[in-house]
């Protein structure tokens, strides 16, 4: 087991294990630190700067982003003081410049007394430049099939070549961890799409589901699992089968009993 | 698709993973500029993400996903050759040229494009054939620095 280190977070003596970043140990004490780039299942990018806290102790007096900076033997971290309001106020009024309709980024605003922004830009793109879906169509899926382009105010996430994406599978997963909702997926009749801000990322047919016939999952999505789940563990996935009627199977049915005994519970 | 090319300039290095920006250095000195169908043929050979090869291309200036002119003229446009009236000089240029900045010539002889100072600040103002550094540029030197580049 790790060893533990003593640090104050707002005035509490906590306890945390060595390596954990202070965001996720004032997350275990009930304090709250808004963020948007920061996902659990995601390494740590610290994007969205909106995570910051004020150090001292251990550390040089400063102004840290708490989703990077670990823990420290008695590391004194102040997450609400007037600095830090101000200058989250700020941070917010950026990110609300190019993105003034993002339902997520207005709820933080409004929570952290931010009316209006100082730099509208006239666009509204409710991208925040986050780099989740970048991270976890990378990191955890494998695909690689979003990128960054761009450098500065043009930066922007993408496809490569900006253009349908061949080796985009369609889990859903960017639109999954897309803390402002800006990567959509959208299944209509046997069609899927992912979309964004202007731009169609990639579009499959779906698969229909061999139990039901209702189209659930595009065909490059269901190899993939196969290639990673199954071969693996020397299987093959034969029933294509969509989650619904996977989870109805797994129910038991009740079954009549043939003496009048009423229904059992389950199938024998 | 020139594949033998590629082929030739990536085996001349030893790495591949941390070589990539070398490699593509090489290839747009090939082609003048980096070519699609080369590039996804480049990622398939060095298993490299065409993504992470095509988030590098867009973040480097130098780099290119038009085609260039066989010679890449840059003027500097920094502040000391800015005052000295690197202006003037661009603008001459695009006269002799027919073109605008950031672009190349029909013949695919030249392409212009404008930098942020190249370090010849006492050269002022300067422009950059291919390589080559031409310093206290005036605007009506440029028809002779073009006809010396003009077959090269």
């Amino acid at each position: 087991m790790a060893s533990m280190v003593n640090l104050t977070i707002n005035d509490k003596e906590v306890q945390a294990p060595e390596g954990m970043t202070i965001l996720e140990a004032a997350k275990r004490e009930g304090i709250f630190i808004p963020t948007l780039c920061h996902h659990e299942a995601l390494e740590p990018e610290g994007t969205c700067r909106l995570c910051i806290v004020e150090i001292s102790g251990a550390i040089r007096h400063s102004i840290r982003i708490s989703c990077i900076q670990q823990v420290k033997e008695g590391l004194i971290v102040e997450t609400d003081t007037e600095r830090i309001k101000k200058n989250r106020r700020l941070i917010l009024e950026l990110l609300l410049g190019r993105s003034p309709y993002s339902k997520e980024l207005l709820d933080l605003a409004s929570k952290c007394g931010v009316m209006t922004s100082r730099f509208l830009t006239g666009e509204s793109d409710d991208c925040v430049r986050c780099g989740r879906c970048v991270r976890v169509c990378r990191d955890k899926i494998g695909v690689q099939a979003l990128c960054w382009v761009n450098r500065g105010y043009e930066r922007k996430i993408t496809t490569d070549f900006e253009r349908l994406s061949e080796y985009c599978i369609g889990c859903g997963a960017c639109a999954q961890v897309c803390p402002t909702g800006a990567i959509k997926i959208e299944d209509r009749g046997n069609e899927r799409k992912i979309y964004t801000w202007g731009q169609v990322l990639a579009r499959f047919k779906l698969e229909k589901c061999k139990e039901c016939g209702r189209p659930y999952a595009p065909k490059k999505y269901l190899d993939r699992i196969n290639e990673r789940a199954y071969k693996t563990k020397g299987l093959e996935l034969v029933n294509y089968v969509c989650p619904e009627c996977v989870k109805k199977a797994e129910r038991p049915t009740p079954v009549k009993m043939p003496f009048g005994g009423g229904d059992m519970p389950f199938a024998i | 698709m020139d594949v033998a090319a590629i082929d030739a300039i990536v085996s001349k290095f030893p790495e591949i993973k941390g070589n990539l920006i070398g490699i593509l250095h090489e290839v747009q000195n090939h082609f003048h500029y980096l070519p699609e169908e080369e590039l996804r043929y480049l990622s398939k050979k060095t298993d490299i993400p065409i993504t992470q090869i095509y988030s590098i291309v867009n973040f480097y200036n130098r780099f290119s996903l038009k085609p260039k002119g066989k010679n890449e003229i840059c003027v500097c446009l920094g502040t000391a050759c800015h005052v000295k009236g690197a202006e003037k000089v661009m603008n001459a240029l695009e006269e002799n040229l027919h073109i605008q900045k950031g672009q190349s010539t029909e013949d695919m002889n030249f392409s212009l494009e404008e930098v942020r100072c190249i370090g010849a600040c006492s050269l002022a103002p300067a422009v950059v054939i291919n390589e080559e550094t031409y310093g206290l540029v005036t605007p009506n030197k440029i028809p002779l620095l073009l006809s010396k580049h003009k077959d090269g």
